[in-house]
């Protein structure tokens, strides 16, 4: 059970002002709870999160910028989600992403309460499954990836599947090239490619992953090894059974 | 009544046929040599005339046997019968018009002659019973078939207004219940603005289900139920949502379908402007081009949004309902770059006749 003495932070997100502030007053009841910020996109949220470190977060899905879900993805810690929305078609993602309640709007302050207190005895419990897991499963829902969100400390950036040339493996963490740019995540490229929609993205080596769009040629390179050419002159190495899978495309 | 009396022509086209097989029969009669053409007019002429009506009885045997339901032995049987009865009851009247004429000395010999030829009138009448019972089994079949068609096409009406009924009204339910959401924040902090979202969002869903039950209306209520709606969306959105409205001099009174916009307007909101930070302007405008008339709505865009699902499902109800009621008169075009889109509706100015 949750502890009676403990304080929580709570974050508010929801891009309408009047829906922020049926949450604040709900919250307004409860001398437990701590609202450290208000958000009203996604690229605040993933800000605020990261540096207040809040304990629960009542969270909109159809937001500007980054969706609900997409937020989740790039927080790192741990922390108790309520959704608030009007759609209710997104309850079984939430509940997959292990959210501590769902709230259909409108609510009411009963059905609110009983939502703050699922989430508070979430926080009280450990997990039965890490974060990453948690994170793990938000993303598999949300195949194939129609775009790449890199968290580069609070800020975020998006980079839309068909704007990537190509992805490096560069130990624990991957390169992805667009328009001339280097973005680090921390993910393999497996992980990646199996994401990224098949018939687009092709893994033509151990350490890339190709956008066949940007395919403009390919060469041998000596026997049995061959480089792959781009667009903008870019040369990767192809392995053998890279070629295999490239030439199925050709 | 038999359907041939409902109808002159019909009628005496029928008359006429039964003047030329009175001919025939006359001329059979006096060319095998069994009597005088006098005698043959005098006979056949009266007992084609009651002949004619006596088949025309078949339809109602036809009607009690349906062709399709009556077992083949007992259609045979049922034809068989009627038509010696038929012709039985043909043949003592001729014997009686045969009686008459002898007995008034007018054709002294026609009894006897008549006699003779029973045979043959026999054969000929049930021959002629079983043509009509023919001729108007055919003719139920096609009236059958007939109907068949009326009533498919009637079906196909029906669909269509059905379908056309269902394009008409398709609010999303989101919209109702962000905005309850919306009234049920503003309950606690401004009472007044509360009741006023609720008027607002009760006069929308008044007008627009009133709207909707027409098929077309004049294009100025058509632009304030879009402003009205947006009114209300602006009280969710804040200061994100702006919109404006152009209508050119002398369009307001065309008629356009009703809630043609609605699906628009709600796309530009929920794809459109709910997904910028900063907000934007919806602009809508409507112009004459010839006969035809340009409606536009416009939105500013995300450029970082991920093309949703189902975005085109409301314009795709617009163009199947357009095309319903137009034909080919119609087009919808959408112009979209990174952070704009903007889609065009042109239709006929008049609408199309009443159907």
């Amino acid at each position: 059970m949750a502890n009676v003495d403990r304080k929580y932070n709570a974050v508010i997100v929801d891009d309408e002002p009047l829906a922020r502030q049926i949450v604040r007053e709900y919250l307004s009841g409860h001398s437990d709870i701590y609202i450290v910020a208000e958000c009203a996109n996604g690229f605040e949220t993933v800000k605020a999160v990261t540096e207040s470190m809040p304990d629960i977060l009542f969270l909109d899905i159809q937001m500007p910028k980054l969706n609900g879900f997409e937020v989740l993805e790039l927080i790192e810690h741990n922390l108790a989600v309520v959704f608030t929305t009007a759609y209710d078609e997104f309850a079984v993602r939430a509940f997959e992403v292990h959210a501590a309640d769902y709230l259909l709007k409108p609510f009411s302050k009963q059905r609110f309460d009983e939502a703050l207190q699922q989430a508070k005895n979430k926080l009280g419990t450990t997990a039965e499954k890490t974060f990453d897991a948690i994170v793990e499963d938000s993303r598999s829902l949300h195949k194939p990836l129609e775009r790449i969100l890199i968290r580069d400390g609070t800020k975020v950036h998006i980079i839309p599947a068909e704007q990537i040339d190509y992805i490096e493996a560069q130990d624990d963490y991957v390169a992805v090239r667009s328009a001339g740019k280097s973005h680090l995540k921390q993910t393999t490229l497996s992980k990646l490619g199996n994401e990224l929609a098949g018939e687009k993205f092709i893994r033509i080596h151990r350490s890339y992953i190709l956008n066949i769009e940007r395919l403009a040629k390919i060469e041998l390179y000596a026997k049995d090894s061959r480089v792959a050419i781009l667009t903008d002159g870019t040369r990767l190495q192809v392995s053998r059974t890279g070629y295999a899978k490239l030439k199925q495309f050709l | 009544m038999h359907p041939l009396f409902a109808q002159r022509e019909r009628f005496v086209l029928y008359m006429a046929v039964w003047a030329v097989i009175a001919g025939l029969l006359c001329l059979l009669l006096v060319v095998m040599g069994a009597v005088t053409w006098a005698e043959a007019i005098a006979l056949i002429v009266p007992m084609s005339l009651v002949y004619s009506f006596m088949c025309l009885a078949s339809l109602y045997l036809c009607r009690s046997f349906p062709l399709q339901e009556t077992p083949f032995l007992k259609l045979i049987a049922v034809v068989t019968a009627s038509s010696f009865l038929s012709a039985a009851l043909w043949l003592a009247l001729g014997k009686g018009i045969a009686l008459v004429l002898a007995r008034i000395d007018a054709f002294p010999e026609l009894n006897s002659k008549y006699d003779a030829n029973i045979p043959l009138l026999l054969g000929i009448g049930v021959l002629l019973f079983v043509l009509g019972i023919v001729i108007h089994y055919l003719l139920l079949a096609f009236d059958t078939a007939r109907g068949a068609e009326r009533r498919a096409l009637e079906l196909q009406v029906l669909a269509r207004e059905a379908e056309l009924k269902a394009l008409r009204s398709q609010i999303q339910p989101h919209f109702l219940f962000n905005s309850l959401n919306s009234i049920s924040a503003l309950t606690a902090s401004d009472a007044q603005a509360a009741r006023a979202m609720s008027l607002r969002l009760a006069d929308f869903f008044r007008k627009t289900l009133k709207l909707g039950q027409q098929q077309f209306i004049p294009l100025a209520e058509e632009f304030e139920l879009a402003e009205n709606f947006l009114s209300i969306e602006q009280i969710r959105f804040g200061p994100r949502l702006h919109f404006e409205k152009n209508i050119e001099e002398g369009c307001e009174l065309i008629l356009v379908p009703s809630l043609i916009l609605q699906p628009i307007m709600e796309n530009a909101v929920a794809h459109g402007v709910a997904h910028l930070i900063e907000g934007g302007t919806i602009s809508f405008s409507a112009k004459k081009k010839g006969s035809h008339l340009l409606l536009s709505v416009s939105n500013p865009c995300d450029r970082d949004k991920p093309r949703s699902k189902g975005n085109g499902v409301g314009l795709s109800n617009i163009r199947r309902r357009l095309d319903a009621l137009y034909g080919t008169e119609v087009s919808v075009v959408i112009e979209q770059s990174v952070h704009f889109y903007r889609v065009d509706l042109v239709f006929p100015v008049s609408p199309p006749s009443s159907q």
